[in-house]
């Protein structure tokens, strides 16, 4: 298969392009960039005050979609980014963090990616292209899940959900370690570690170890960045220190006024008020200090992943690969609103503590220090969407997307055209020119792939992929949405959902302030029936009662860490207790 | 103080008499409270029977308690809703299975309160 880019000449689809250079340089290199947890508005070119020149370049070099949409949360949303299956059938329903020993009872439902699908890494390795990953995977740890096991020619890779960003430690008392693999071997981090220079380091090295044999490469680079713990260097914070003074709503109000000015958004539309927003002016002064130096991390952890790029870019450019290199920017999911919004509290501080983690604010963001978000200011990360991370209204689906390369046709452009997590896949393999699987792959059966090429919208000349009549589904531990033309139904479970189907028009109204199901009842009912099919398709399962994702991840992580001791208290009480019992009988 | 303990008891045991009742009249009513799907056969018998026997002796040995007021009728309750509530922890620690917390809170909560029944409602041992 190496061979067959080599013998063959240029595939029949590179001939007709998107890339004209292709014909002339052979096939296109690929840089993947997927940012975590990053919100719809948190890069300049969405209006973002963040500055982020070298996706603003590369927005130059490309198209911006402003109506794509990935998963409402990380794993599933990269299973479908590698595979342009429905993360249900392609085993990652959820996290394996939340999933409910109920729902684990199923194959499908293990949290880690099936063999029953292959990565768009192994077509491409397949068809002779280098296949590099740096960053974090969650896509499994055991033997055979690992991405050296999947497509990837050389790796290290984080396997669990995040980890920190300044050393080799846990962010959640779930796992004891942090899971880092290298090659398919466990790995130690260098002790000058910062995830996105790191990440950025381990990708030139990898594209610069084959630079002379004339194969083109993928790289497929997923950012720590800004998943929790926030943290970034002090020179990327300080530029941010007086730039969140007026709070949340202010931001949100503010980029939602850029992003109407750029063009990201139109403009007159109504932006929801999240009822997990807080009252900055509520507030003391050191309070409101506080909160804005967590915000000012946050940007400075976004600008150091700009910054990065930026430097990967530059690289590229020095070793003459940049203008046969493909860039595609995304994120895995929205902004994030884990964070507690009084990181003061005994309940986090203990939490925090017994990471070994402080929240001070002289250090926040630093080594050491654990930082996050409050749902206030992911309000603003999102804006001027409704939801965040987890949630299935637009803030929680609805990132930015950008595809770039110095010689795709259509230059510095806006696309309003839906376009969903699942096509990535297809579009780079059309990119590319290799050929996707149909049901088989490599002498066994496959998930064929649903999503579509989004290579006519870099090309021009069309104004979407998805007709009217398409559908799109998505589910998420019971939070659910359906898209289909302009439209989306949206069930978000309470809390923050109140448990009842809505529907929007996205494109009129992509903050989701008017329901229309009262106004047209009758594409409720058909997108509800597209809904249940989509939910037969992709063997869906229903929810456990009493789930709680939140809950459910206590629950597992307790499980995971205290299950040893906890079995032998819980068992020497059970022997111990009729002793008691006969002794106390005796004793009167 | 000590009448409305007794009337809580009293309601206690009414409520696990009721639900043993369930079992036994309409158990496809009572099953999906507790995460049960009624089997056939063998297994229904069981279900049936190990069920209602269950929540008959609790009712059962919470009303010989406050009629006799004699401590120890509370002990077979207390001792019964806490094994449940701990083997449904050990269940989950062991086998996966779910941790229902909504079975287990009040599995612990009426043992506790019978055994505060035990200490101020009984004159004899």
């Amino acid at each position: 298969m190496a061979s067959a880019l080599a013998s063959n000449g240029l595939p029949a689809q590179l001939i007709d392009p998107v890339n004209q250079q292709s014909e002339k340089n052979g096939p296109p290199n690929v840089v993947l960039i997927l940012a975590d947890d990053l919100g719809f508005s948190d890069i300049a070119s969405y209006g973002s005050e963040i500055n982020t020149p070298s996706l603003s370049a590369l927005a130059e070099l490309g198209v911006s979609f402003t109506n794509y949409h990935t998963a409402a949360n990380c794993a599933p949303a990269r299973a479908m980014l590698l595979t342009g299956v429905d993360a249900h059938l392609a085993g990652v329903p959820n996290i394996p963090e939340m999933l409910a020993p109920e729902q684990q009872q199923t194959a499908h439902y293990q949290g880690v990616l099936g063999q029953n699908v292959v990565t768009v890494a192994t077509l491409l390795e397949d068809a002779g292209y280098h296949t590099y990953m740096a960053g974090k995977w969650h896509l499994g740890t055991d033997a055979g899940l690992l991405p050296s096991e999947r497509g990837f020619e050389r790796t290290v890779a984080l396997a669990d959900s995040g980890a920190d960003n300044w050393e080799q430690r846990p962010y959640i008392p779930i796992y004891q370690t942090a899971h880092w693999f290298a090659d398919g071997e466990v790995y130690q981090l260098p002790d000058d570690f910062y995830s996105s220079r790191f990440l950025v380091d381990k990708t030139i090295e990898f594209i610069d170890s084959n630079a002379e044999d004339g194969r083109p490469f993928f790289a497929y680079l997923p950012f720590q960045a800004v998943h929790i713990p926030v943290q970034a260097p002090q020179k990327f914070i300080d530029p941010y220190m007086d730039v969140y003074a007026e709070g949340w709503t202010a931001i949100r109000q503010q980029r939602y006024q850029r992003a109407v000015a750029l063009g990201v958004v139109p403009s007159g539309i109504d932006l929801v008020d999240m009822k997990t927003t807080g009252d900055w002016s509520a507030l003391n002064g050191e309070r409101q200090r506080y909160e804005a130096k967590r915000m000012a991390v946050y940007a400075g952890m976004v600008e150091a992943m700009d910054h990065h790029i930026g430097r990967l870019v530059r690289h590229l450019k020095a070793q003459g690969l940049f203008e046969n290199t493909l860039f595609i920017f995304t994120s895995d999911n929205g902004a994030e609103a884990s964070g507690p919004s009084d990181p003061d509290n005994f309940a986090t501080q203990r939490q925090l503590s017994s990471l070994g983690y402080n929240s001070d604010y002289e250090t926040l963001g630093l080594k050491g220090s654990y930082n996050s978000i409050s749902p206030s200011f992911a309000s603003a990360a999102v804006s001027p969407l409704a939801d965040y991370k987890f949630y299935v209204g637009e803030g929680g689906m609805r990132v930015p997307m950008i595809v770039a390369g110095a010689s795709l046709p259509r230059q510095g452009v806006l696309s309003d055209a839906f376009s969903f997590v699942t096509d990535i896949t297809p579009t780079i393999l059309s990119l590319t020119g290799v050929n996707a699987p149909g049901k088989r792959y490599a002498g066994r059966p496959i998930e064929p792939m649903i999503g579509k090429n989004l290579a006519p919208l870099l090309r021009g000349g069309v104004d979407r992929v998805y007709s009217e009549d398409d559908t799109v589904g998505y589910e998420l531990a019971g939070n659910a949405a359906l898209f289909q033309g302009d439209y989306k139904i949206v069930f978000n479970r309470r809390p923050l959902g109140d448990a009842r189907w809505r529907l929007f028009n996205i494109k009129r109204d992509p903050g989701e302030t008017r329901d229309l199901s009262n106004e047209s009842p009758g594409r409720l009912q058909t997108m509800l029936s597209a809904y249940q099919r989509y939910t037969v398709d992709n063997k869906v399962l229903p929810i456990p009662p009493g789930y709680g994702h939140l809950k459910q991840l206590v629950l597992n992580a307790v499980q995971g860490r205290l299950r040893e001791p906890l079995l032998v208290t819980l068992i020497t009480l059970l022997i111990l207790a009729p002793f008691y019992v006969y002794f106390r009988l005796r004793s009167r | 103080m000590n009448a409305a303990l007794r009337l809580l008891v009293l309601l206690l045991g009414v409520l696990f008499l009721v639900m043993g009742l369930r079992w036994l009249l309409a158990p496809q009513g009572i099953a999906p409270d507790f995460g049960l799907a009624l089997q056939s056969g063998v297994g229904l018998s069981s279900q049936i029977g190990d069920m209602a026997a269950f929540f008959l002796l609790l009712g059962i040995c919470i009303f010989t308690a406050l009629v006799t007021q004699r401590r120890f009728w509370y002990y077979p309750p207390m001792i019964l809703l806490t094994l449940t509530a701990l083997s449904r922890v050990l269940a989950w620690l062991m086998h996966d299975a779910a941790l229902p917390m909504n079975l287990i809170t009040p599995e612990i909560v009426v043992a506790l309160v019978l055994w505060v029944a035990s200490r101020h409602l009984s004159d004899r041992d």
